[in-house]
């Protein structure tokens, strides 16, 4: 994508003068209502949550440890007390009819970044759309989603760990097809670059220890490729539901872990296959009385790597350089969760959600081993007072279980303030 | 990784297996030619096309009709009925913003994006009265082009019937007489209706609605709209709100509408407090009538009032 590497600074720039002088900046945006065909929609979202941990059980899930980003930046991981959720500013613009660019900036009170920033094409034949730049992958239900599209305050696990703190976010092209019927059905492919920490992870060649080559070398891209098949019925005015099936093959996963006095080097595959369906029930009452939506999700994703270790110290097994701990092994996991959300009042609704993450949660690492599953139950009531802003508070029970079988469970408590300006992003199904 | 070769040649086979499937359903006549596919997002839009087409059209109507337009979810029924389409047929102005974009964008279809002559835009054919959301707060939806809802107008309803058929005769050439003369007649059957209906209202008719989206009654029925239930839009009845139009309107005449799908609290409270009758109507004619629905509609919207 040609626009990521220079335009960082720029969009930078735009986000902290829109941060500094708001008023004006929305006044100046925003600004006419009408066929914005030639214009430019700018939204902005921000974010706040207040996260208090009640009792603390296991930090992680066993088993997903590997190649998982460990929060240094705190994406999944709340202080206790208020934080700066997931704000995010967006740009859509139009190039008449031929292409659609979507640029999303997000931001919390230390970091600004591109998290999407694509093109995508509005005038093929055929049914036939691409697009291009950094997107969030489309396998799925959520992962294309934007937190404040969720229901719940966080990711899913099953999309964190099999994933990435960011879901499937990568830089590449898609093409997917529409074909012409009554039933909705779409087909998609992407070509991705490939460095999602839980699917593509990338470390590229390392510098040899006392002559001594690393199995770990460049890898040109793209080096993940996914497909996708959506089919929505049409159900009437009351009922609408989609369900999908996807996939995907990273060619390189690449993880180099440091030890005392060796790295430890990964390189391999992985691939990963999954379900997701969705069912939504309109009631036709105002705000939203009375609606369902129910969705739920499957990954399963193996892991297919040589292990070959390198001392970059001497140590009792040898010298630098040494090479130790050679084996070829497989990781076989998976993840799921079901959620359902009910409009119990006007501008009111409750939701729940049952997550388990490694129903299989076999690691071949060294001798092989059989972790148990981790579960997570959440439960959230969310209030809008009026449809930009909504307040949401969840209660979280963590039962993850630890690399010896105990299981510990947490307890969290989260409140959510979201609130939408400016342009009206609209309703995906 | 020894099973390389095995793998390239596997991923190649599956490659061309994909092409040959996806070129062989690209390539398959994708509807029969004939009739104009006409999709509408409300169903007072999907009479008029359906009016004006007669057998020539195929009339789908996307929101149903007894639901709030503002507030739908671009479901992939809407999306597959616009990959399909000759036209989209659109309020405009607003309304639909909250979903038909993502619809839109999603169809992947090319003949119904905006600037497209499949793409008809009711709000650009006729002048839109002021919407009352410019007056803020802001609160999300704000009208800035005017309040959208004139399908409630039978008159503005008449020019764009006329301008419907005009489009339509530009993608259908060898129907544009036809379309013309059958818009002109429904122009006329409803500029009629408007005015015998007004000349059964008792003139100088008060009355209070819940949301903007029967504002344009005044421009056809001896009507002023003298309160709305809602204390801003969008923003549901709240009991200082409601107590305050009970004592703006104390000793007076009137009568509260609503529409079906909005809680009936609010107008309860003001039938209670004030003696008004209260109506639930609805907004939209069914979706699948042609133009006597619309008349029909039109007809009960008059004789929630009281007649000479």
């Amino acid at each position: 994508m040609p626009l990521t590497p220079f335009s960082r600074p720029v969009f930078s720039g735009l986000a902290a003068l829109t941060l500094a002088v708001p008023g004006a900046a929305m006044a100046q945006w925003t600004a006419g209502d009408g066929d914005s065909a030639w214009g430019m929609d700018v939204s902005l979202i921000l974010d706040g949550i207040y996260y208090n941990e009640l009792s603390h059980g296991n930090d992680s899930p066993a088993g997903f440890d590997d190649g998982h980003d460990h929060g240094d930046d705190g994406d999944h991981g709340f202080d206790d007390g208020f934080n700066l959720g997931h704000s995010e500013l967006g740009f859509q613009a139009r190039l008449g009819d031929l292409l659609d660019a979507t640029v999303i900036i997000e931001f919390d009170d230390q970091d600004i970044q591109v998290d999407e920033a694509y093109l995508t094409t509005r005038a093929l034949p055929g049914g036939l759309q691409l697009k291009a730049g950094k997107f969030l992958s489309d396998i799925g239900y959520i992962n294309n989603r934007h937190p404040h599209e969720w229901d719940f305050v966080n990711r899913p696990l099953v999309n964190e760990y099999l994933f990435g703190d960011h879901g499937l976010l990568e830089k590449g092209v898609q093409a997917t097809w529409l074909a012409p019927t009554a039933t909705y059905t779409q087909l998609g492919v992407e070509l991705l670059q490939g460095k999602t920490s839980g699917i593509a992870n990338y470390e590229g060649s390392q510098s040899a220890l006392n002559d001594q080559d690393r199995i770990l070398r460049d890898r040109s891209g793209p080096r993940l490729v996914t497909a996708f098949a959506k089919v929505g019925p049409d159900l009437g005015p009351d009922h609408a539901a989609q369900f999908g099936l996807s996939g995907g093959y990273a060619r390189s996963y690449q993880v180099t872990d440091e030890h005392t006095t060796r790295f430890e080097d990964w390189d391999g595959s992985a691939w990963f296959a999954g379900l997701d369906a969705v069912y939504k029930y309109s009631a036709g009452r105002a705000y939203g009385q009375g609606d369902w939506r129910l969705q739920g999700e499957y990954f399963y994703r193996e892991i297919d790597v040589d292990r070959r270790d390198v001392n970059f110290a001497a140590d009792g097994n040898g010298p630098e350089g040494f090479v130790r701990n050679e084996q070829s092994f497989k990781n076989r996991q998976d993840g799921i969760y079901v959620q359902g959300v009910y409009g119990f009042a006007p501008r009111w609704e409750a939701g729940l959600r049952a997550e388990a993450l490694g129903l299989s949660n076999d690691v071949g690492r060294g001798d092989g081993e059989s972790f148990g599953t981790s579960y997570r139950h959440t439960a959230q009531v969310t209030f809008r007072p009026v449809e930009p802003v909504f307040l949401r508070a969840q209660l979280a029970q963590n039962d993850f279980i630890d690399d010896d079988g105990h299981r510990d469970r947490g307890l969290e408590f989260m409140l959510q303030l979201n609130v939408a300006l400016g342009a009206h992003g609209a309703h995906r199904f | 990784m020894s099973d390389r070769k095995t793998r390239t040649r596997m991923t190649r086979t599956l490659a061309t297996l994909a092409s040959v499937v996806l070129l062989t359903l690209l390539l398959l006549p994708s509807q029969a030619a004939a009739g104009l596919n006409i999709v509408a997002t409300t169903s007072t839009l999907g009479v008029l096309a359906r009016e004006i087409g007669g057998d020539e059209t195929e009339v789908r109507v996307l929101a149903p009709p007894d639901r709030d337009a503002h507030y739908l979810d671009a479901r992939p029924s809407f999306m597959a009925a616009l990959r399909r389409a000759d036209m989209l047929l659109e309020i405009g102005a607003g309304l639909e913003e909250g979903w038909l974009p993502a619809a839109q964008s999603g169809a992947r279809n090319r003949a119904i994006n905006s600037g497209q002559p499949g793409h008809f835009r009711a709000a650009d054919m006729i002048e839109l009265r002021r919407s009352i959301t410019v007056d803020g707060p802001n609160m999300g939806h704000v009208h800035e082009e005017g309040n959208p809802h004139f399908n409630a107008d039978p008159l503005r309803m008449a020019e764009i019937a006329l301008a419907l058929a005009e489009r339509m005769g530009e993608l259908r050439p060898e129907h544009a007489a036809m379309f013309t003369q059958r818009a002109e007649r429904a122009a006329e059957r409803l500029r009629e209706q408007a005015k015998a209906l007004a000349e059964q209202v008792e003139p100088g008719q008060r009355i209070v609605v819940y949301h903007e989206d029967l504002d344009y009654l005044e421009e056809w029925l001896p009507v002023e709209i003298v309160g709305y239930l809602e204390p801003a839009p969008g923003i549901p009845p709240t009991a200082r709100h409601l107590r305050s139009l009970v004592s703006d309107l104390e000793g007076t005449e009137g009568t509260v509408l609503y529409a079906a799908f909005q809680p009936a609290r609010g107008a309860e409270f003001l039938e209670r407090h004030l003696g008004w009758p209260t109506h639930a109507v609805a907004l939209e004619p069914p979706a699948d009538t042609a133009l006597d629905g619309y008349l029909e509609l039109m007809t009960t919207w008059a004789e929630t009032l009281p007649q000479r």
